[in-house]
C-alpha cells in the first residue's frame, strides 16, 4: 500500500470522525479526530494498516488538552499523528491500551502529569512521581502552582 | 594524624552518585579515570559500594525521588566522608531551579565539603577540586595539632 492509498482509505472510512486533515509534508500527516471515535481509528491504523505505534504525547494549552498518537509506516517513512482535543474540565478519553499494549505506560504518565482520565485502562496508577506527591496536583498543567512550602527557589545570593 | 585519616588521604576511594543528572558530568568523571587524565596517580579509585568509599561524589540536580536515597547513602557511608558536589546542577540546580521535581539544592540535604562548578566541569577542574579538598583536610589537621601544642 502506498501513501495515497493509506490516506484515501482513512479518509473514506472515517468521514464523520475526521475534523481536519493536515498534509504537513511528504513524511508527516496530522489528522484531527473526534475523541469518541479514537478507538476505531487507532484499531484500523494499527491492526489493518499495520502501522507501528511510536508514542503518544500530551500538552495542556489555554484551550484545553491536546493528545497526539504517533504512528509510523517504516517502509514508507511516513508518520501519521492522530490529534485529539479535550476541554480542561472534561479530561476523559478512551484508553487505547486494550488495543495496543505498548501504550500502557505513556497513558499512565499522561494521567499523573496532566490529570487526564483514560477510561478502560487496566492499571491506571502513578508511574514516575515521588510517593509523597499530593493527589490531584498535576505538574504539567498550565495552571500549576508551587505547593511545597519547604522548597527553595533562589540561589542563596542576596542583591 | 590518625591511621584512618592518613589512609583516607593517601588513597581516597570514590563513590559516584548520580542524583538525576543529564549524564554529562558523569561522562567527565569517567574521563578523569582514563589514562589521559589518570586520576589514579592521586590514589583515587571508583568504589563499587558506598561502604568502601571515602569520598561521595554527587552529580545532578537532586530530584524528589532521590532525596531519601541520598540520605540513606550518606548514613551508610563510613565516617569520616568527604562529600563533593560536581556540576552546576548539584550546586544550585542550574536551569532546573524552578522545576517541580527539584525542591532543594544538595547542600540543604547533606553537608557538602567541596563544590566544583561548571556545566560540565572539565576533568582538570574535578581533579583540582578533589586535590584541594585533600590539602584542606591536611592543613586543618596541622593547625589543630599546633593549637594543641
Amino acid at each position: 500500500m502506498n501513501r495515497e492509498e493509506i490516506l484515501n482509505n482513512i479518509k473514506d472510512r472515517f468521514k464523520d470522525c475526521i475534523k481536519n486533515f493536515v498534509d504537513k509534508s511528504p513524511k508527516r500527516i496530522y489528522i484531527d479526530i473526534e475523541p469518541k471515535c479514537l478507538r476505531d481509528v487507532v484499531c484500523y491504523v494499527f491492526k489493518d494498516l499495520q502501522a507501528r505505534f511510536n508514542t503518544a504525547s500530551g500538552i495542556h494549552t489555554r484551550v484545553g488538552f491536546e493528545i497526539l498518537y504517533h504512528f509510523s509506516f517504516d517502509n514508507l517513512g511516513l508518520i501519521i499523528s492522530l490529534r485529539v482535543k479535550l476541554e480542561t474540565d472534561k479530561a476523559r478519553i478512551d484508553s487505547i491500551t486494550p488495543i495496543i499494549k505498548g501504550a500502557e505506560w505513556i497513558e499512565r504518565e499522561m494521567h499523573e502529569l496532566l490529570g487526564i482520565d483514560f477510561v478502560g485502562h487496566p492499571n491506571l496508577k502513578r508511574l514516575l512521581l515521588a510517593e509523597d506527591w499530593p493527589e490531584g496536583v498535576y505538574p504539567l498543567r498550565a495552571d500549576y502552582k508551587e505547593w511545597d512550602k519547604n522548597s527553595i527557589r533562589d540561589r542563596g545570593v542576596k542583591e | 594524624m590518625s591511621i584512618k585519616l592518613k589512609a583516607l588521604l593517601k588513597s581516597p576511594w570514590v563513590f559516584h552518585l548520580s542524583t538525576g543528572s543529564c549524564n554529562n558530568c558523569d561522562i567527565e568523571i569517567l574521563d578523569c579515570l582514563t589514562p589521559r587524565f589518570d586520576v589514579e596517580r592521586f590514589g583515587m579509585v571508583l568504589a563499587g559500594s558506598i561502604r568502601h568509599a571515602d569520598v561521595l561524589l554527587c552529580t545532578g540536580s537532586v530530584n524528589r525521588k532521590c532525596i531519601p536515597r541520598i540520605k540513606k547513602i550518606y548514613e551508610d557511608a563510613p565516617k569520616p566522608i568527604l562529600v563533593v558536589a560536581v556540576g552546576e546542577c548539584s550546586l544550585s540546580r542550574g536551569l532546573f531551579i524552578h522545576s517541580y521535581n527539584c525542591p532543594v539544592p544538595l547542600d540543604k540535604i547533606i553537608p557538602v565539603d567541596v563544590y566544583i562548578p561548571g556545566c560540565p566541569p572539565k576533568p582538570e577542574a574535578i581533579i583540582a577540586g578533589v586535590v584541594k579538598a585533600i590539602e584542606k583536610i591536611k592543613a586543618n589537621i596541622k593547625n589543630n595539632k599546633q593549637m594543641k601544642k
